[in-house]
């Protein structure tokens, strides 16, 4: 390197530490840094977990639910949005597995990724429309903001505000929007509508699930972005 | 606690949690009950209410099926118990079985349930030791619903008029 250092390796403001002294000069350890054993070991893979669980089920109109496992399609969209969690620093794997830890420290640090893939596949499963000509579209949508996040290689407080506005807008087009146009007590503009949508999409446009999916849809989306502000971010200690 | 122990509980705990998950997901429940009763089964938390299965059995041996069916499905609401299901589908069996013709709606709807305790039984077998019963193994009974469930040449028998109610 000539020279640069890219901004996220050393923040412009070393983390506030109790033991730190005004006026001594602090350096970086090699190692990186322990993630706390209580959020590493229960509360992540439980939040992750849950947010997996909640994230395929379908309650539809007549109360009857349905449980949807991810989709492959799910699963590859789920690698890529955590390779861009990587990128940008907002998951450091190196605090859950490595050659510093020990074997139980990094089962408890595998165990981390595993839920944190099946529950970002579920939540890609989660806004996805079933089936159709939606789905695709969805899924295209996806992968195509995604690869543009892993161009742009944002630092973590912009990947995580561009995720809260990518899915949270895939989740007002699925559960508000098209919810809405779906609504059997609608009017007149709203049957037109539909009308349009089924002929631009070849009568493939999926009747949404009940109210309650969108519910729990929301609920499940809160938890899953509290599971990424709790991953361990890329940070290193600082000594003196 | 230690961190040690933290990590040891956390896995454990989260082994269990992702087990319980899946287990929900592949048995694929339709209600909420039923999704609650498959999480509980699956640490062993579920049981029957076993007074409501037992006014079931008494309704079963009047041949009030149709009460007993009711009556079972209050006992196992989740519809986890392999024996109550067995039951039900006995239930469904006897209800369509006739001396020239079985109801092929009943029985299909009994070997439903008969399949749903099957998946339910470790081994994939049943056995239930009750005198009133002529069929006490889940093979036996799912034997008599796809003999009744398919047309053959035997059905015309006549002798088939003197065969005893299973």
């Amino acid at each position: 390197m000539t020279g640069f250092q890219d901004r996220r390796d050393v923040p412009a403001v070393p983390e506030p530490q109790a033991d730190l002294v005004p006026g001594e000069i602090y350096r970086r350890p090699a190692g990186p840094v322990a993630l706390p054993a209580g959020r590493e070991a229960i509360t992540l893979p439980l939040l992750l977990l849950t947010v997996a669980g909640l994230g395929g089920v379908r309650v539809a109109a007549t109360g009857t639910i349905a449980l949807v496992p991810p989709s492959l399609v799910a699963l590859v969209l789920a690698v890529f949005l955590i390779a861009a969690l990587v990128r940008s620093g907002a998951l450091e794997p190196s605090r859950l597995v490595g050659d510093w830890r020990t074997p139980l420290e990094n089962a408890s640090g595998v165990t981390v990724l595993l839920a944190l893939l099946v529950a970002t596949a579920q939540v890609f499963t989660l806004l996805t429309p079933a089936s159709g000509l939606f789905a695709f579209v969805f899924t295209a949508f996806f992968a195509l903001l995604l690869w543009n996040t892993l161009a742009a290689d944002p630092d973590r407080p912009r990947l995580l505000r561009s995720l809260a506005v990518v899915l949270g807008g895939a989740f007002l087009l699925k559960f508000v929007v098209l919810a809405a146009l779906y609504d059997p007590d609608g009017g007149v503009l709203r049957r037109v509508l539909l009308a349009l949508i089924d002929g631009a999409t070849l009568g493939g446009a999926p009747a949404p699930d009940g109210p309650v999916t969108g519910y729990l849809a929301f609920a499940t989306l809160g938890l899953y972005f509290v599971g990424l502000v709790l991953l361990p971010a890329r940070r290193r200690s600082w000594q003196r | 606690m230690t961190a040690t122990g933290l990590r040891i509980a956390g896995l454990c705990l989260t082994l269990v949690y992702a087990g319980a998950l899946v287990r929900v997901y592949v048995r694929q429940p339709s209600t909420l009950s039923e999704a609650g009763g498959t999480l509980t089964s699956a640490v062993g938390a579920y049981r029957i209410d076993r007074e409501r299965f037992d006014a079931g059995l008494q309704y079963f041996r009047q041949d009030r099926f149709v009460e007993a069916r009711d009556a079972f499905a209050q006992a196992d609401p989740a519809r986890q118990d392999p024996v109550v299901q067995f039951y039900v589908a006995y239930a469904f069996l006897r209800q369509g079985w006739g001396r020239v013709y079985s109801d092929d709606a009943l029985y299909t709807q009994g070997l439903e349930a008969l399949t749903r305790a099957r998946q339910l039984a470790p081994g994939g077998t049943i056995r239930v030791d009750d005198d009133n019963l002529a069929l006490r193994t889940a093979e036996e009974l799912q034997a008599e619903f796809e003999r009744g469930l398919t047309r053959e040449l035997s059905d015309f028998n006549p002798a088939r008029l003197m065969r005893e109610r299973p």
